[in-house]
């Protein structure tokens, strides 16, 4: 992969994202809240995060399974991010290196 | 372009841009320098176990700006890269930014575009949150907005940058933990989603979907089929809340 592609993907990807940000403020007067459009990405956030959160541990294997539940809880207990990524980093590490060793 | 920030409010309901107000949210944001700044490490050293140059993985923090859309397109990571995908990823996983664009209209509306667009580029959760809870004690004030923004965008891109000056490598088991860092990002947004009991079946068809789909199909599509078929369950609920 060339940096030319690669900086051209960063850039389309930088668009979409910015286009995403001032998407609904600029259409907000013709996005009803009540409409289907705006319930389906209302409800999409955490069921997108469910398939995403499937789909990596099925690839990570238990340190990404015993990470991602020890990230979970820490964050549901704690509601601190940093705290919650320190924990599941230092879990996901201590399992992979117990595997290996 | 010019971007004019003013130094009083005339009207406590009037949407303004002030210098104080921009002040009030940059104060208020400065714990996110170091919070952002650690996830924006972790983002960097799993950028570096990519094989991804500096320039590179600070554009991708600059441009992109989104723990979110960030972590999900590392999941897709492959040669050559499949962009209409992770345009899509993109497209679903921020989709929650149109709602909170919509919200800011409802509060900012009568300012000029050329003063709220180019903060938009800022727009995150978390300053969002900080906004919409500002507007009700002091009234909407687009400068606590782009103030909150800047120590958030700072601290993650400068930690995006740290993972290449601070002597630190992803070797082995560490390799492998900082793979699976974009999956506990993810993670860490799940509680904040759970809306009880109601939220129950559509997460099971979401990840049953997401693992038939990531096991049979095409792990690039796991996350948009299987949590499209989870929204798609959750509609079928009469109320959101």
């Amino acid at each position: 992969m060339d940096d030319l592609h690669l900086l051209g993907a960063i850039a389309v990807l930088g668009l979409t994202c910015y286009a995403m940000r001032v998407g609904g403020y600029v259409l907000a007067t013709s996005l009803r809240d009540d409409g289907f459009v705006a319930r389906f990405l209302r409800l999409a956030p955490g069921n997108l995060f469910i398939a995403f959160i499937v789909a990596g541990c099925l690839s990570g294997g238990l340190p990404g399974l015993i990470g991602t539940l020890v990230a979970l809880v820490t964050m549901a207990f704690t509601a601190r991010e940093w705290a919650a990524l320190g924990a599941g980093f230092g879990a996901a590490l201590a399992t992979a290196a117990l595997g290996t060793s | 372009m010019v971007m004019t920030i003013t130094s009083a409010r005339p009207d406590p309901r009037t949407p303004v841009m002030t210098a104080a107000g921009l002040r009030r949210g940059l104060v208020a944001a400065l714990p996110f320098i170091l919070s952002n700044g650690l996830a924006g490490l972790v983002m960097g050293l799993t950028y570096k176990g990519l094989g991804l140059g500096a320039l590179q993985a600070i554009l991708f923090s600059l441009l992109l700006y989104s723990a979110t859309a960030q972590a999900i397109i590392l999941s897709m990571w492959a040669s050559p890269l499949p962009i209409v995908a992770m345009v899509i990823a993109c497209i679903a996983t921020n989709s929650r930014y149109l709602l909170m664009g919509a919200h800011l209209r409802q509060l900012f509306d009568g300012l000029a575009n050329r003063k709220i667009l180019p903060s938009l580029f800022l727009l995150a959760d978390a300053s969002w949150l900080m906004t919409s809870s500002d507007a009700e004690r002091n009234g909407p004030d687009a400068g606590y907005f782009l103030g909150a923004s800047i120590p958030m965008a700072v601290g993650w891109i400068g930690g995006t940058a740290l993972a290449y000056v601070a002597p630190l490598t992803a070797n082995g088991s560490l390799r492998l933990a900082a793979a699976l860092l974009p999956t506990m990002f993810i993670a860490t947004l799940i509680p904040s989603q759970w809306k009880g009991a109601k939220s129950l079946w559509p997460w099971l068809t979401s990840g049953v979907v997401a693992l038939v789909v990531a096991r049979f199909v095409d792990p690039s599509w796991s996350m948009l089929i299987g949590g499209g078929c989870g929204t798609l369950v959750s509609m079928m609920a009469k109320t959101d809340g």
